[in-house]
């Protein structure tokens, strides 16, 4: 176990990170903060929070209802930017990039899984699959790229087994399989990191074990990272680190 | 990539898509017809005037009462001999009122007055007319064969045979051409009779009453322009009756002149001006545009009129395409911030919008461009269809005095305005795109 956090909680050396020690650093948070202003009041979501996270680990955070788990998520994956602290992406510091080499960077590291699947309806479960190969390639480069990036679209589905579903709308899918095209297009480009915010929050049990093993079955295969915001003990009992969110700092769960 | 494919399947995979591109092309496609046909009547209108008219008109400014008639021969001689003039004819020409003989009341209708009962005589010399003006052909371009002259070489004679009116057949009376319009519209032939009336320069100008000077003509046969105001309003008659009936001492009312073909007619009219100056002649000196000016104008100014209407309808339907876009933006909140989350970055965001908006606007306008330059071409035949199948009369001839709907296509003019469709729409569209483009992806991301 490892954790790590700012304040009262133990500051770990990342190294220390239980199952993946010595593997390379993918993400490492310090002291990172971020505040929202309501009216006059202004809310300390994130309160110097620390965290690092190894290549082929896999990280539960849990917390209660308005903790900042979300915005955490949203911190690292480039979506949002802290008020203070440093937020590294395999190797690279985040916080001065500008919007367009953030979204790069997102694109070519980081995966999203979202609690409702999140797919474009108007796409079919390939396509919604392929989006991501196809926003790093310009109009000629897709053009040659695109048989290679079908096929390697098609390969992930297949893991999933949803090679058969994949001219399917996400209307004409269910709740289970419209979440795995989910996880297909956050592992189609290959991602260094995997950040997932309920994956299974809006699925049955029966199908949320299910979506749970294929998740962590394809990272551990792929070796991603994996971070998942739950409120599920069954799910966060799955990672190799169980962390709280509590009182914008992170600990041991 | 997913720029261009996003924005096809955004706007292929909605209705309202389609019904953006039908507005635009029919707004487009309106106005291209509109403008093509308005294009077609002012080059039609031109055509006319320019036939019924001489290349350049010189009219002397004379008072016949305070000195002797601007001399006809010295003012043909002297426009003659101008480099570029092919031929110059002096005409007489005065207004009259017309009644047809023996009918037994002047005004026919006092609504109809202007159009019936008042006519231009214009009193020519027939063999100097023909290679000058155009009054072989309008006497070749009559319809009805029986209202014909008999002998187009003498355009004024007629065989007294056909004189309908006994009392009239030895009376020796001067003839006179009318055209066919009028003709139609009272129901004349050659051999009816025409009585002109007007005033004579003989009057005693102190006199309580004014004296008219009337003459009946026997109508040897009719002519046609196919310019509807002149084939109702002029009646040619030979130049020593029309003196006869007048008792003028005018020589010249006007001098039609003819020039080369693709000579300048406004530097002629100008040397013209000069050279009737240093010989003393007071003239006014128009071309045949300076002389419809206002004819032309009206026209030119209807199709600018139109243009901008249309025009202004054509924006108006890009601006639909840019609610769609803002709806478009709305509605899909949290597409955007999918995208965001998957690294898309926010100027690619932002050009799905602008390449929707540009789609819609480039099939509307392509489309329009097509549908408006193939009804154009065929807009008769369209008229035809759309009479025949609704029973409704969209041209009349008696008003325009065209036998078809004019029509001439610009395509440049059209691809002008498709391209300038395509251009402002999206324009206009860049608005909704960079709002897009702006969203903060977790705002978007958490968008309900």
């Amino acid at each position: 176990m490892t954790e790590l956090a700012s304040g009262t909680v133990e500051r770990m050396p990342a190294s220390s990170s239980a199952g993946a020690a010595g593997a390379a650093i993918v993400l490492h948070a310090t002291g990172l903060q971020r505040r929202y202003r309501m009216g006059q009041e202004v809310i300390e979501v994130l309160r110097g929070l620390d965290l690092v996270l190894r290549a082929g680990e896999s990280v539960a955070i849990m917390g209660r209802s308005g903790a900042g788990k979300s915005t955490l998520l949203h911190l690292m994956g480039l979506l949002d930017r802290p008020d203070a602290g440093s937020l590294q992406i395999d190797g690279t510091e985040t916080s001065r990039l500008s919007r367009a080499r953030r979204a790069r960077l997102r694109n070519l590291n980081i995966g999203f899984v979202f609690q409702f699947y999140h797919l474009l309806p108007e796409l079919t479960a390939l396509e919604n699959v392929m989006l991501p190969l196809m926003i790093q390639h310009g109009t000629l480069g897709w053009l040659a790229k695109r048989g290679a990036a079908r096929r390697q679209s098609l390969a992930v589905l297949d893991e999933l087994g949803l090679a058969h579903r994949a001219r399917h709308r996400p209307a004409k899918l269910s709740g289970g399989e419209r979440q795995r095209v989910a996880i297909a297009r956050a592992l189609v480009a290959q991602p260094r990191l995997l950040l997932c915010d309920e994956p299974t929050g809006n699925l049955d049990e029966r199908t949320s074990e299910t979506i749970a093993d294929q998740l962590f079955a394809l990272a551990a295969r792929h070796g991603h990272s994996l971070v998942i915001v739950t409120h599920d003990r069954e799910l966060a009992a799955r990672a190799d680190r169980r962390l709280l969110l509590h009182d914008g700092h992170l600990g041991a769960a | 990539m997913f720029k261009l494919f996003l924005a096809a399947r955004y706007v292929l995979s909605r209705r309202v898509s389609y019904l953006g591109m039908a507005a635009i092309a029919v707004a487009v496609g309106a106005l291209i017809v509109v403008v093509s046909v308005m294009s077609g009547f002012l080059d039609e209108t031109r055509t006319l005037v320019r036939g019924t008219t001489a290349d350049v008109i010189v009219t002397p400014v004379q008072d016949t009462a305070h000195g002797p008639p601007m001399p006809r021969q010295v003012l043909e001689q002297l426009t003659r001999a101008q480099p570029g003039v092919t031929g110059a004819v002096a005409r007489l020409i005065r207004p009259a009122i017309v009644k047809v003989h023996g009918a037994s009341t002047l005004l026919l209708n006092l609504a109809q007055f202007s159009d019936l009962n008042v006519v231009t005589v214009l009193g020519i010399d027939a063999e100097a007319e023909k290679p000058v003006s155009g009054l072989e052909l309008y006497l070749h371009q009559v319809e009805d064969a029986t209202r014909r002259v008999a002998d187009p070489e003498h355009p004024f004679a007629i065989e007294r045979s056909l004189i309908r009116d006994p009392k009239l057949k030895n009376a020796g009376l001067p003839h006179c051409l009318v055209g066919e319009d009028r003709m139609e519209t009272l129901d004349l032939h050659p051999g009816d009779a025409l009585v002109l009336s007007t005033i004579s320069d003989n009057q005693e100008a102190s006199a309580e009453a004014i004296k008219p000077s009337t003459q009946i003509f026997v109508i040897a046969g009719g002519f046609r322009t196919n310019h509807h105001p002149t084939d109702m309003a002029n009646v040619y008659v030979e130049r020593q009756d029309f003196l006869d009936w007048c008792g003028t001492s005018t020589e010249v009312s006007e001098l039609y002149v003819r020039v080369e073909p693709g000579r300048d007619l406004a530097a002629v009219r100008d040397a013209r001006k000069v050279a009737l100056r240093s010989a003393g002649l007071s003239c006014e000196v128009e071309t045949w545009q300076d002389r419809h000016r206002v004819y032309l104008g009206a026209v030119e100014n209807e199709r600018t009129i139109l243009f901008c209407v249309l025009a202004f309808f054509v924006l108006l339907t890009c601006t639909i395409t840019f609610c769609m876009m803002i709806m478009m933006v709305q509605e899909k909140i949290r597409d955007i911030g999918i995208l965001s989350a998957m690294g898309a970055p926010s100027a690619g965001i932002g050009a799905i919008f602008a390449a929707a908006g540009g789609a819609i606007a480039t099939g509307g306008a392509v489309a329009g461009y097509f549908a408006g330059e193939a009804v154009a071409r065929n807009v008769d035949g369209v008229k035809d269809w759309l009479e025949d199948s609704f029973g409704i009369q969209i041209f009349r001839r008696d008003v325009y005095a065209f036998t078809k709907i004019p029509s001439v296509v610009d395509s440049r003019l059209d691809l002008l305005i498709c391209g300038a469709t395509v251009v402002f729409a999206f324009v206009i569209c860049m608005l909704p795109a960079l709002r897009a483009a702006r969203l903060d992806p977790v705002e978007a991301l958490r968008h309900d």
